[in-house]
């Protein structure tokens, strides 16, 4: 009786994210494409042959993961010295927290736009405060070397606050006896937060990591609102040039061979992750009462 | 102490600068616009809000169509979620993590890559330009989460209570409305609230599935206008419409701070 | 007393009901016909459309959906609608390179029954390209646009005809100091150089993709092209900044006289014969050089209208097409905006003559212009093509690698798509 109420949500699941999958498998091996009428056709796994000498997947495959490693590295550490900060007694907390959640909640296409219009060239804030101190015409967003750092910025600034949320909760689950307890003994600051702070914070920052790892290689929306993809692809993501395929190419086999092969390097990035992290932060002494 | 405080001041002020920069923006004259530091009196204006109002369709409808596709998905996922969370509070411990497991890997999933086939889908039965088919996918999506929140919550329930009311002789249902959900209300709300504002702020299968300009939502729309003025800076508008259209998630935000935090923690702790 | 007002209700609801019905009736004869055009288009047919509106009263009514300013975002916007099955448009306004795309898609009404051959004859030779695929008519076109060599009447007597002369007469300019560069173009990675591309190696006798989708970027020709682009960065004929030059780079550098050569689009003109302009009534036009055995060719660039499938009023949509295409239509874009017109009468008109003295230019342009591949998969091969050619007017790649991945990669995705089955 009790299994019985588990089946609408897991067929809805089976649905939305298990027949996606296999889905994709399948037309991976197809040509489904206007040629075709967007039929599937058996090609002889043509597309991942193309898909291996593909410059353009590569590419973006770099862009993406440079995007993904530079925004959650930043925002990692930008997040933890904020929870410190809020972890510390603090009147207007409630105040703060909202504040903060407002990036978090807004929706990213609305936040997309707003940057573009702060990056814009030569009008926005950024360009007139960098002409007063002598770059000129630095042309942010519309210069392939620069524009990725814009898309950072702005990613940074929306997603921080909520890994900066999820901290906060870990910092508050740490007994503050054990801080006490440790100072007695002889401990300095310094040495309370690597001994106690980091250890019982690791299961917290490791969900962060991954979460945002995953989400951020998945990056569409702020992107496509921001830039497009452009400057000459400098910025596209794999989630853009698979949109593009299926949306703009009408090349659904393709798209979806791109699809597959991300999401299995988004699994391998996020175990590596997860192992690395394990791997390194067991090496870390913990202070124990 | 103080560094502190002028860090936090600092952040808030971060958190804030672009926000504040698009209301500063809304309300400039095109004149203005181009010199973003100049302060002349004339430079303020009215004329970027009455054209996104005046637009067709109406600035409004988007933010309708959100908060139908909103509460809606809300509901849809609250109905199956529950019955499910409980189900799942109760089954083994083998079962229930491995189940946890999935859960979780699917709410960190970029559903990003399963546009295509959601596509393939819409097109198959017909479900492209329809609001409500459109909460079929948003409620699937936000559903692990959901069932992630509402088991932890059904989980720290005591077993006496229920023990005792199934002595009592209530059916599965009564228990439920009378005695279970009562007590997880809290976790409802933000579980409620985390769905809403998901589903509202949805972009790539909104941009997908929704072709007709006025049934777009708000994310949708918002890109769309980004791309179709002729003019190199019509930012003015564009500012009015990121304002009024945060204006309702700022009164969201505002209201439900705590359920939506509390959400968001209780996912990161239990999940 | 309630029974009275239950009447009262009753009759007063369908008096309602049947009123609207009256006026929707009304409304029935009424037909909307949808356009979708990116948004500077919809601005410069406005004028038209209204005066069409005006004078079918009643009867047929325009509805401009003004699409994105970015031409590629419009046909995003198109595709969104058509591939859910229910589109909102009549017709689209469509550039060149999609035709191919939205005929094998199946998205498209054959016009062959409405445009006879007397309408055809009516157009200027090479506005007749690029509207057909398959042997179908399914386009027809508004504004013509193709590539232009752009020369200093002041510096030189008549413009260069082969790559050599090229090269020889800028040398000779750079030289004696008359100008800093020789010749500028489009050679960022992006759909100009595409455009460049394609007008060379027809040039020089190569063939970029053969109707039979045989892909000639591996060839003699194709290198060769390559090399000489590359040529001109390494002589400083060309700016090495060139990799970073489209449209409006390529016609700063000449309009402010630092270049002998440009090649860039006929909108250039008006730019160039501006009163800021330090080339004003100095330049010529002309077609792009080519050598033994090629031809000289123009890229078309063309946009015109297309009737989709599900229209449910095609005979009233060619309506709106034939008057929006009309020769007044045309002349009043020219005159206001400049588009080149497809109406061959139009480049033999007084009036036309006396604004614009390059008209006979355009046409004799027009004769010499041909279309880039003519595939659904264009957008793709021009991305491969753009890429690789990049990386060899960068320094990054040898033009034989380069150029050899670029076909073997075209080849892959042709493969891949189901072109060879």
């Amino acid at each position: 009786m009790n299994y019985l109420l588990l089946i609408p949500a897991t067929l809805l699941l089976l649905l939305v994210f298990g027949f996606p999958l296999i889905r994709y498998f399948w037309l991976s091996l197809h040509a489904s494409s206007v040629l075709t009428g967007l039929e599937p056709i058996y090609n002889n796994g043509a597309n991942w042959i193309r898909l291996i000498s593909d410059g353009r997947f590569w590419q973006d495959l770099y862009q993406t993961s440079r995007f993904a490693v530079f925004s959650v590295g930043i925002e990692m550490i930008l997040a933890l010295v904020i929870a410190l900060l809020l972890n510390n007694e603090w009147k207007s907390k409630q105040i703060y927290r909202s504040i903060t959640l407002l990036p978090w909640a807004l929706p990213t296409t609305i936040m997309a736009l707003s940057w573009r219009w702060i990056f814009n060239t030569p009008y926005g804030p950024i360009d007139q405060i960098l002409n007063l101190i002598g770059f000129n015409n630095l042309n942010i967003l519309s210069n392939p070397s620069l524009a990725w750092v814009g898309t950072v910025i702005a990613d940074v600034w929306k997603t921080t606050p909520f890994i900066a949320l999820i901290l906060l909760a870990g910092l508050q689950t740490i007994p503050v006896d054990l801080y006490e307890a440790f100072r007695l003994e002889g401990g300095s600051p310094k040495q309370s937060f690597l001994y106690i702070t980091l250890p019982l914070l690791k299961p917290y920052l490791l969900l962060g990591l991954i979460f945002r790892l995953a989400q951020a290689f998945g990056v569409f929306d702020l992107i496509q609102v921001m830039t497009g993809g452009g400057p000459a692809s400098s910025t596209e993501s794999l989630a853009i040039y698979s949109y593009l395929n299926a949306m703009r190419f009408l090349d659904f086999g393709y798209s979806s061979t791109i699809m597959l092969a991300s999401f299995m390097i988004l699994i391998f990035v996020c175990l590596s992750a997860y192992i690395v992290t394990i791997t390194i932060t067991n090496n870390f002494r913990r202070y124990k009462l | 102490m103080k560094l502190n405080k002028t860090l936090i001041i600092f952040i808030l002020i971060w958190s804030l600068l672009p926000l504040g920069w698009q209301l500063y923006t809304s309300f400039s004259t095109p004149e203005a616009l181009t010199q973003p530091f100049i302060f002349s009196p004339n430079r303020w204006t009215f004329e970027n809000y009455l054209q996104i109002l005046n637009s067709n369709p109406p600035f409004w409808k988007y933010l309708l169509n959100s908060l139908i596709v909103g509460l809606l998905s809300t509901a849809i996922t609250l109905i199956i979620a529950v019955p499910a969370s409980y189900s799942l509070s109760k089954s083994n411990n083998r079962f229930s993590k491995l189940s946890k497991l999935f859960l979780a890997g699917s709410a960190m999933f970029p559903y990003v890559i399963l546009f295509l086939s959601l596509l393939e889908v819409a097109r198959k039965f017909n479900l492209g330009n329809n609001l409500l088919a459109i909460c079929i996918p948003y409620s699937a999506l936000s559903m692990p989460l959901a069932i992630l929140l509402l088991t932890a919550a059904f989980k720290d329930i005591p077993k006496d209570l229920e023990e005792a009311s199934v002595l009592e002789g209530l059916t599965l249902f009564q228990r439920l409305r009378w005695i279970l959900l009562p007590l997880i209300k809290p976790s409802i709300a933000s579980t409620a609230i985390l769905v809403f504002l998901f589903s509202w702020n949805e972009y790539p299968i909104a941009l997908t599935w929704i072709s007709k300009s006025e049934l777009l939502t708000l994310p949708v729309a918002m890109a769309r206008l980004a791309g179709s003025s002729v003019y190199e800076v019509p930012y003015g508008a564009y500012a009015a419409a990121t304002v009024i259209g945060s204006i309702p998630l700022l009164m969201i935000v505002l209201i439900f701070q705590r359920q939506i935090v509390s959400g968001l923690t209780q996912g990161a702790v239990k999940g | 007393m309630s029974k009275y007002r239950l009447y009262l209700l009753i009759s007063t609801i369908s008096i309602a009901i049947f009123g609207a019905r009256m006026v929707n009736g009304r409304d029935i004869k009424l037909t909307t016909i949808n356009i979708l055009m990116p948004a500077p288009f919809a601005d410069s047919t406005s004028k038209s459309i209204e005066r069409f509106n005006n004078t079918h009263k009643g009867n047929i009514k325009i509805k401009v959906t003004k699409g994105p300013r970015e031409t590629e975002s419009v046909s995003d916007l198109a595709i969104s609608n058509l591939l859910l099955g229910n589109s909102t448009y009549d017709i689209i306004l469509m550039d060149v390179t999609w035709l191919p795309k939205y005929a094998s898609a199946g998205w498209l009404m054959p016009l062959d029954s409405w445009f006879v051959r007397k309408d055809l004859k009516e157009l200027a030779p090479g506005a007749r390209l690029g509207n057909r695929f398959k042997n179908k008519l399914y386009r027809w076109p508004l504004v013509a646009d193709m590539g232009l060599l752009y020369w200093r009447k002041d510096l030189m007597s008549s413009p260069p005809k082969t790559p050599y002369e090229l090269i020889k007469l800028t040398e000779k300019l750079i030289s004696q100091g008359k100008v800093k560069y020789g010749y500028v173009w489009q050679g960022r990675q992006y759909e100009g150089l595409s455009c460049v591309f394609l007008e060379l190696i027809e040039g020089f006798g190569g063939k970029w993709l053969s109707k039979t989708n045989e892909v000639g970027l591996n060839n003699k020709e194709a290198k060769e092209v390559a090399s000489w682009l590359r040529d001109l960065i390494e002589r400083g004929i060309t700016p090495a900044s060139v990799t970073n030059f489209s449209e409006p780079e390529a016609l700063q550098a000449f309009k402010s006289g630092e270049a002998a050569l440009m090649r860039n689009w006929p909108y250039a003109y008006a730019e160039l014969q501006k009163e800021d302009s330090n080339v004003k009534n100095k330049i010529g036009i002309t077609t792009m050089i080519s050598k033994k055995g090629g031809e000289t060719t123009s890229t078309l660039g063309s946009w015109g209208f297309v009737v989709l499938k599900t229209s449910k009023h095609p005979d009233k949509a060619i309506k709106v097409i034939k008057f929006l295409t009309s020769e007044t239509s045309q002349r009043d874009l020219f005159i206001s905006y400049g588009y080149t017109p497809t109406k061959a009468s139009l480049y033999k008109d007084k009036n036309l003559l006396e604004t614009s003295p390059i008209l006979p230019e355009l046409a004799r342009a027009l004769e010499a212009t041909k279309p880039r591949p003519e595939t659904p998969f264009y957008a793709q091969l021009s991305d491969i093509l753009q890429r690789e050619l990049s990386s060899i007017l960068t320094g990054q790649n040898n033009v034989e690698d380069a150029m050899n991945n670029a076909h073997s990669k075209t080849v892959k995705i042709l493969r891949s798509s189901g072109a060879y089955r």
